[in-house]
Parts: C-alpha cells; sequence; structure tokens
C-alpha cells in the first residue's frame, strides 16, 4: 500500500449537460504502484481522459477519494492543486501544448521556474533532458520550427525535468505518424525504466497497449478489465 | 519569464496590436495636442490680462475695497512715491504703474456719449502694450490734453484725428467738471463692447479734470508671473512695517474671465479626455479578450503544468500594461512631434467669441501634459486588461484544454 502512487476508491464524475446529469465515471477503485507503466484504453467516450483529469488534479470528482502520492486530493483548494501538478505530475498532450512564443529551452525551463528552483541548477536539469530527449541542438528553436516528434520530445522533457511521481499522457502518438510514434514510445518505455517515474496513458494506440505492463479497460465509465503483462514486468525487473 | 512571455505575445498577432496601438497612439497624441493648445490659451490670455490690463499685483488706499464710496477717489491713493520706489527696488519688479478709472459724457458739439475712463501714464502705458493703435499716434509724457478713443466709440462720434472733445465727469468734491482733449489716436482691445466706450488720456489730464491728485490704484507688474505671490508676502509685510495706508489684490483675484475660460477649456478637455479613455479602455479590453479566446488552450495548458491563476492574471494584465507602455512612448513622440510641426505652419484661427481679432494656432508642449498622456496610456491599457486577464484566470482548466 505505502508504494501506490494513486488509489481511487469509489470515484465517480458527472457532467450536467443542460439539465441533464451526464455520468462520465461509476465508482471507479484502482491503486497504480510507483514505477507502472499503464494503459488506460477504451472507446471513445469510455471516460479515459474525464479519469486522466481527475488523477492529474484538473478535475474534482462528483464522489469518492483519490489519493495522490498517499495524499487526499479531492478536498485540496485549487491554488494547493497547482503545486502538486507543479510538482508531483508531469503531462503530456496529443497536441503538445508548448507555449508558442518560447524557445524549446524556455518551455522545458517553465515548470522549475513555477517551483522556484534556482537559475544554475534550473540550466543544468533542462540541458541534462534536452540531451535526454536527443535535442540539445534544438535548444534555441521555437516550437513551429520543430517537427511533430520533436515538439513531443520537448513536452516530455517539460515533464519529466521536474522530477514528477506520476506522468499523465493522453494521447502522445496520436498526432504522430507511427514510426515516430514508435520513437516517442521508446522514448517513454526508456524513461520509465531508467527513473521508475509512473506512466499512465490514455490512449487508442494498439502499440501503446501491447507495451504497457499493465492494462486498463473502461467501458461506460467502468472498469472493465485490468490485466497485467507478466512478461514485460519481468523483463523490466530484470533489466533493473 | 512571465515579462518575456507577455513580450513576445505583443508581437504574436502583428496586426491586431498595431491596430490597438494606433488607438493608444492617437488617443495620447491627441490628448497632447489638445492639451497643449488649452494650456497655450491659457498661459496667453493669462499674461495678457496681467500684462495689458490688471497687473501682478494691485495697491489700493485702505478700505478701497469694502468700501461704498460716494465720491470719485475718496479711497483714492496719495503720496505713492515712498510705496513705488520701496516697490520697485525688488528685482522681481518689472515697473510700477499708476491709473485712475472714471467715467462721464464725451461730447463733439453734435452727439454726447457714455465713456469709460482710464488715466494711464503715457510711457508706462506703453510699455504695457495695453492696446493696438488703430489710427495716429499713442499718448506722450509731458501733454495733458491728449486723448485716445476706442475704435467703436470713434466711429460712433465720427471722430478725426486733431479734433477736439469735451470730457464731462464728477469732481472729487462732487462738483461738475468739463474739459476739452485733443484727439490724437484711435486704438482697439480686441473686446468689441469695451472699444464702444473706452477712453484713454494722460494721468495729468485726469486729475486736472478730477481735480485732484490722488490716484485710484497702482499697478505692480513682475517680471515672471510665477513670483506673483512671493511678491505679494513682501510688499505686505513691508506695508506693515512701514505703516503704508494700503491693501492689495493679486491678479488672480481680478481675472474673472480668465477663470471662466479656464473652466469651459478644462470642462472641454475632461469630457473629451473621458471620451478618448473610454474608446481606448474598449480597444485594449477588446485586444485582450481576444487574445484570451485565442489562447484558451494554452491557458489551459499553463494551468495545467502548475501555473497558479494569479500569474496567468499577471500575464494577461502584463500584456496589457506593455501595450500601453508602447502605445504612450509611441504617442508622446508623435503628439510632440505634431506638436512641433503645428507650431512650425503658424495656422492661424478666427477671432474667439467678443474679440475682433484672429491669433496663431500654438500648441505649448507642457511636461505635465506629456507626462499625463504618457501615463494615461499605461494606465487605461492596464485598467481594461483588468477584467478580461481575471476572466482568463478563472478558466474551467479541462474546458480550456479541450477548447479548440
Amino acid at each position: 500500500m505505502t508504494d501506490s502512487v494513486i488509489a481511487l476508491r469509489g470515484v465517480r464524475k458527472c457532467y450536467r449537460l443542460g439539465k441533464v446529469e451526464v455520468p462520465a465515471l461509476s465508482g471507479i477503485d484502482l491503486e497504480i504502484q510507483a514505477g507502472e507503466f499503464v494503459a488506460l484504453a477504451g472507446p471513445s467516450g469510455s471516460g479515459k481522459t474525464t479519469l486522466l483529469n481527475l488523477i492529474g488534479c484538473l478535475d474534482k470528482p462528483t464522489a469518492g477519494q483519490i489519493l495522490l502520492d498517499g495524499g487526499d486530493i479531492t478536498q485540496t483548494d485549487l491554488d494547493r492543486l497547482a503545486d502538486i501538478r507543479a510538482s508531483k505530475i508531469g503531462f503530456i498532450f496529443q497536441t503538445f501544448n508548448l507555449l508558442p512564443v518560447l524557445t524549446a529551452f524556455e518551455n522545458v525551463e517553465y515548470p522549475l521556474l513555477l517551483s522556484g528552483v534556482p537559475r544554475k541548477q534550473r540550466q543544468e536539469r533542462v540541458r541534462e533532458w534536452l540531451k535526454h530527449v536527443g535535442l540539445t541542438g534544438q535548444a534555441e528553436q521555437r516550437p513551429d520550427q520543430l517537427s511533430g516528434g520533436q515538439r513531443q520530445r520537448v513536452a516530455i522533457a517539460r515533464a519529466m525535468v521536474t522530477r514528477p511521481v506520476l506522468v499523465l499522457a493522453d494521447e502522445p502518438t496520436a498526432n504522430l505518424d507511427s514510426e515516430t510514434a514508435a520513437q516517442i514510445l521508446d522514448l517513454l518505455n526508456e524513461i520509465n525504466r531508467e527513473t521508475g517515474v509512473t506512466f499512465l496513458f490514455a490512449t487508442h494506440d494498439p502499440a501503446i497497449i501491447s507495451r504497457a505492463h499493465r492494462r486498463i479497460r473502461l467501458r461506460d465509465g467502468r472498469i472493465a478489465a485490468d490485466e497485467r503483462n507478466h512478461q514485460l514486468i519481468e523483463g523490466v525487473s530484470n533489466a533493473r | 519569464m512571465l515579462a518575456k512571455i507577455a513580450f513576445r505575445n505583443i508581437f504574436r498577432n502583428r496586426r491586431r496590436t498595431l491596430i490597438t496601438l494606433l488607438v493608444l497612439v492617437m488617443g495620447a497624441a491627441g490628448l497632447i495636442l489638445f492639451g497643449g493648445y488649452k494650456e497655450m490659451n491659457f498661459w496667453g490670455l493669462r499674461e495678457s490680462t496681467i500684462r495689458n490690463r490688471l497687473g501682478h499685483l494691485q495697491l489700493y488706499r485702505k478700505g478701497y475695497l469694502s468700501a461704498d464710496s460716494q465720491k470719485p477717489l475718496e479711497y483714492g491713493l496719495e503720496d505713492v512715491a515712498e510705496i513705488r520706489v520701496a516697490v520697485e527696488k525688488d528685482p522681481r519688479v518689472a515697473m510700477t504703474a499708476a491709473q485712475i478709472t472714471f467715467m462721464g459724457l464725451i461730447s463733439n458739439g453734435e452727439k454726447s456719449e457714455t465713456f469709460l475712463g482710464t488715466a494711464v501714464e503715457p510711457a508706462k502705458d506703453r510699455q504695457m502694450r495695453s492696446q493696438r493703435l488703430e489710427s495716429g499716434r499713442e499718448l506722450s509724457d509731458g501733454e495733458m490734453d491728449a486723448l485716445m478713443v476706442g475704435r467703436g466709440l470713434a466711429r460712433s462720434m465720427n471722430v478725426k484725428i486733431g479734433d477736439y472733445l469735451t470730457l464731462m465727469t464728477t469732481t472729487v468734491t462732487g462738483s461738475l467738471n468739463a474739459m476739452d482733449f485733443q484727439v490724437v489716436g484711435t486704438f482697439m482691445t480686441g473686446v468689441k463692447e469695451y472699444d464702444d466706450r473706452a477712453i484713454k488720456v494722460p494721468l495729468s489730464g485726469a486729475h486736472y479734470l478730477l481735480n485732484t491728485k490722488k490716484i485710484e490704484k497702482l499697478l505692480v507688474m513682475l517680471k515672471q508671473t510665477e513670483d506673483t505671490d512671493a511678491v505679494m508676502a513682501d510688499v505686505q509685510a513691508l506695508a506693515t512695517s512701514r505703516n503704508w495706508p494700503i491693501e492689495m489684490r493679486p491678479w488672480s483675484d481680478l481675472a474673472g474671465f480668465y477663470h471662466q475660460v479656464v473652466l469651459i477649456f478644462n470642462g472641454i478637455f475632461g469630457f473629451i479626455g473621458t471620451i478618448v479613455f473610454v474608446i481606448v479602455v474598449l480597444s485594449v479590453a477588446n485586444t485582450i479578450m481576444m487574445n484570451i479566446f485565442e489562447r484558451t488552450r494554452e491557458i489551459g495548458t499553463l494551468m495545467a503544468i502548475g501555473t497558479k491563476r494569479k500569474r496567468i492574471w499577471a500575464l494577461f494584465l502584463l500584456e496589457g500594461a506593455m501595450i500601453g507602455l508602447i502605445g504612450g512612448v509611441l504617442g508622446l513622440v508623435f503628439g510632440a512631434v505634431l506638436g512641433q510641426v503645428i507650431n512650425y505652419a503658424q495656422i492661424q484661427l478666427p477671432p474667439p467669441p467678443g474679440y475682433t481679432a484672429g491669433y496663431q494656432l500654438r500648441i505649448l508642449m507642457r511636461p505635465s501634459i506629456l507626462v499625463s498622456s504618457f501615463a494615461l496610456s499605461i494606465v487605461t491599457a492596464t485598467l481594461s486588461s483588468i477584467y478580461p486577464a481575471f476572466k482568463a484566470s478563472r478558466l474551467n482548466i479541462v474546458d480550456a484544454l479541450g477548447h479548440i
């Protein structure tokens, strides 16, 4: 139990559409351990993104409890949630979502500014992560000068530079061609192995699903299946 | 970093920023020009009122201002020589001039009119340039029975240079006296109602006509209008210490017309300023609102990765303030240059109501107006960003991230 990065108990989420209440999640119980590489699969509208938003402290559940890194986040105020997001969670988006007016370097540096890391340390860490994602030469380029794959690499560096305990990725490869998608997936896999940071993907991509240690299938706002790929998990344990 | 982001965002949609800047520049430049024009009019009116008519200070015999005199010069000043010497010793004082104003009838033998007379020391009066000579010459020292007639009065009396006119008035003892004066010139002050009634005579002639040696008031002219209060305090102290039986008024207490003009102009200026303010506020608010709408997903991203709401607020406020700063600087330069061009072009304006002469359009570049126009640009741009920036900071993260 002490190892669990995420724990959800009886989490429900309803949206109001006019006068109708639409349930997006109806009773989710879930625990994810540190270092897991988890794929959240399911058809559109099954609640993947909603679940990711709740875990990512972007939204609050209608009912139930969410523990992130041991702390209950359901009763936390917005500013404190922003702090939690800045320090514990890395976000990777389908559309990369880099700040267009900042260079690759500045994009990666931004979250460190939020958490008040001193300048020298900041620059070291940014350089380290740009190197890690293979973009040392592109540090001074703006997003519109980078390819889709390169942009997603910047986004990955931005998510990792704060040393989060959890990285949430919503369809990270959906806007990339299959070759680039595979490279990005390799990179994420490698980061997971090296740093032991927990990854949670919402995805349709069979490549991600097949390479996940654990696959959680959602249907109509409920967990329909939760299976572990023991072969992969053992492989990772051996590699460590 | 926040400032960097804000600054770079300004140049993201260049055309929109340009239009916003144009509004700010036009607003600031407009205020500079109109404000400068207003200041020029104030300054011109103030100086002409003082130098041609009122003097900076007027000294009277004690009681003059409050008493209701029954006879002319009942409260007139006597023996002003000592006072004049002492006051003129002050290096800030340019000169003193004695005056009497009196009323009566003027006649050419066929027709009589009422007149408003001013008795002056001819040399001092020429220095004051209180009127424009229309024909003939000014009064000169040493002549007693010379007379200058206002343009309107001269016309209605059908006066020619060299004609003799009879002035009839009450002496200081209350009896009637009349005396012939020879017309040496006609003049205009620009105020028609005054020119229809005005005459000027030498002080010596008036003394003879009024049968007295008194004067009504002593005008004190300063080199700098700004010294008025200080000099007045000093003269007051001097009067107290030497027991002079005098009292005094500064020009600002006497210049009722000047104050009315200031009031009206400031009212217009305030009204136009408010319109400019509202236009600028709406324009900048619109720009910031459009920026926010376009960048909704970006705001969502910033918030998702841990940016607090007050930082989002600060970001857009900063963008507004920076646009205001750029607009203010450009407006300042544009307004100042345009002002110089207008001054250089020597544009003539038609006469104002009640006046008979036109004047040149001039813009006075007062630092206070430049600074306030510049500040207004920054303040309005910042103020108008407050609400849109607040809206941005209140966006729901999930909705913002899903915004296309």
